[in-house]
């Protein structure tokens, strides 16, 4: 795959395969909401991202500058992505559905240089821009003409900009993808890859998805996370695969008339999602030909066996479940075809993956008893620091492993067994959501005094975002209240820090620092003996 | 103001964005960011805005707007 040093992430997914003999090959088929087709070619595809590294050189962007993708599913978000790379700059993605804070949390510490949207995302950013002295230029999609000298024309620059691109080359050690992940306190932070990545998705798309040129393979994933660039973007078009991308939204019928009419070979979902379509109604699957579908996968959350009992019950298909992180890059653990799957384990680690089980003390734990989730650094997708926080980063590293910060146990056959998260993090239906962001969010409601945010056990999202609150003297909780809340997060934070409970307390448990105690909430919320509580405030 | 007037001042509060034009036809998929999260959002405006109670299966067996509109006026009809 690599062929005199040129480890260019868009090079390799675009150019590369076009030299390969896949010009013609659909790389992209395009499927809208409403269920338009339109498919684009490896030569459309690297002429787009051409097009595209040119917009950005000739706006003075060079290798190094941060550029987003703040866009939902479209095929312009795969043409910004990878044309970003063809010019080395950094190219960083954010879910559609983060609000305005989430935003300037990100644009802010990575100092982003540009972003390309939609127009009904321009007031978001509008809102912040002014704290965004580094954003020189907003590119839009869905406007005819430029609306000011920073207010661009997606369309226009475009069809200015040459399709011809040469790609520099690069190195495997110039940074590439950045993904912001939250952490249980303090801000979010920005998890920098670089292009030697490619490495590890091609080698897992191949390995564990089992991936090559013949299949059609269709990743649900959001591009804003990590699995939709390392696994719906770079690991399948890196090998040559025709990826099948949708516009819509989760739609059991549309999603079943694709994977039957597309015929496609590979899916890659995710909990969530399946266990909302074991819900649906048993007839939709018995009228669907899914014949051509030879492997399922899903990522994101532990998968229940009840959903891998169903899908042998109902597709007559295993679902092979995968673990990894945005700071991993790529999977690190997985069922896959060739080993017996043990439902509701992680699976085993994948092709020169070395995890282990380690104490707090850093000592090994023996099979069957859980400790902390270990990987031995030195993966080629290997996150290469937190932007920003090196001192956070370096933290992660302890006893010559990666601490992952999730919890599980090993069996004595090598399976790895989820048990939970080491931190406060809240995992809903596959996303890593910040109390500590949540809670900020919070506190910007006049009403609201103090809150602590927890996640709980829900069986559709894993984990829900439940809140508490303390409300100020004279403040009354009204149903209009609770609505307040509801869009404040939804549209301050995100939809998916929305909290989907709420309680309103006299105080919040804080320790004598004035720390949180969370876990005194959630022993609360589940009716569980909180512990030690020697050190909490009187 | 008739029913389609006044939801969609709250679809834009809901969905944070005042250029949202809707029509009987418009589904989750033609307004950004209407995921089953915020569509619990815009359930519980709606609830309020109009002082209804629907129950989930009503909601969840809405297709598009229209199917919304006909529910809002049918549970207004029967407060009378």
């Amino acid at each position: 795959m690599i062929i005199n040093g040129q480890f260019n992430i868009g090079h390799i997914c675009t150019r590369k395969q076009c030299e390969l003999g896949r010009s013609e090959k659909v790389a992209m088929r395009w499927i809208s909401q409403h269920m338009e087709q339109t498919d684009y070619t490896f030569a459309e595809l690297d002429r787009q991202t051409n097009r595209f590294a040119n917009v950005l050189a000739h706006l003075g962007f060079a290798p190094g500058d941060i550029f987003f993708t703040f866009l939902p599913k479209m095929p312009e978000q795969f043409f910004a992505f990878l044309g970003t790379l063809k010019l080395q700059a950094i190219a960083g993605t954010l879910f559609s559905n983060f609000g305005e804070e989430a935003l300037l949390d990100r644009l802010g510490d990575s100092k982003a240089k540009g972003i390309i949207t939609k127009k009904s995302f321009l007031k978001k950013i509008g809102r912040i821009r002014d704290q965004l002295p580094n954003l020189r230029y907003v590119i839009v999609v869905d406007i005819d003409q430029h609306q000011s000298d920073d207010i661009l024309s997606y369309d226009r620059l475009m069809a200015e900009a040459s399709d011809h691109f040469t790609v520099a080359s690069t190195s495997a050690d110039t940074p590439s993808v950045l993904h912001y992940t939250s952490g249980s306190t303090g801000k979010p932070k920005g998890v920098q890859h670089v292009h030697g990545s490619i490495l590890s998705q091609n080698m897992t798309a191949r390995e564990i998805l089992q991936l090559s040129e013949d299949d059609v393979y269709w990743c649900t994933a959001d591009q804003g996370w990590v699995t939709g660039t390392s696994y719906g973007i770079i690991g399948p078009w890196s090998i040559g695969a025709t990826q099948v991308h949708f516009g819509g939204g989760y739609n059991a019928e549309h999603w079943f008339d694709i994977l039957q009419r597309e015929k496609i070979t590979v899916w890659y979902s995710a909990p969530t999602a399946l266990r909302m379509l074991l819900k649906e109604e048993p007839e939709l699957f018995a009228r669907c030909d899914l014949s051509s579908l030879r492997h399922i996968f899903s990522v994101g959350e532990p998968l229940n066996p009840e959903v891998i009992h169903w899908a042998r019950r109902t597709l007559n298909r295993d679902i092979y479940d995968t673990w990894f992180q945005t700071e991993t890059g790529a999977i690190m653990i997985a069922n896959r075809p060739g080993i017996e799957v043990r439902p509701g384990s992680m699976g085993k680690p994948a092709p020169g993956i070395e995890a282990a089980i380690i104490a707090d003390d850093g000592s090994p734990v023996p099979d069957g008893e859980q400790g902390n989730l270990c990987v031995r650094p030195g993966w080629p997708s290997m996150f290469v620091t937190y932007l920003n926080n090196d001192e956070v980063y370096r933290q992660k590293f302890r006893g010559g492993y990666y601490y992952s910060g999730d919890t599980a146990y090993r069996d004595t056959e090598g399976y790895f067994w989820f048990m939970g998260r080491s931190d406060d993090v809240i995992n809903t239906a596959g996303h890593l959501v910040s109390p500590f962001e949540v809670e900020s969010a919070l506190l910007e409601i006049p009403e609201i005094a103090e809150s602590g945010v927890i996640g709980a056990p829900d069986e559709l999202l894993f984990e829900k975002v439940v809140a508490y609150i303390a409300l100020h003297d004279n403040c009354e909780y009204s149903p209009q209240l609770e609505l307040k809340i509801r869009l404040h997060v939804s549209n301050k934070a995100s939809t998916i820090a929305t909290p989907q409970e709420i309680f309103v307390v006299d105080k919040i448990p804080k320790n004598k620092s004035g720390k949180i105690m969370r876990r005194v909430l959630k022993a609360r919320y589940l009716g569980t003996d909180a512990g030690d509580l020697s050190t909490m405030e009187e | 103001m008739d029913t389609m007037t006044s939801l969609n001042d709250i679809f834009r509060e809901v969905f944070d964005d005042d250029t949202i034009e809707i029509t009987r036809a418009t589904t989750a998929d033609d307004v950004d960011g209407w995921d089953s999260l915020s569509h619990t959002n815009l359930i519980v405006a709606v609830e309020m805005a109009y002082n209804v109670r629907f129950n989930l299966k009503d909601t969840r067996a809405l297709k598009d707007v229209g199917e919304l509109i006909d529910l809002i006026d049918r549970k207004l009809a029967e407060k009378g």
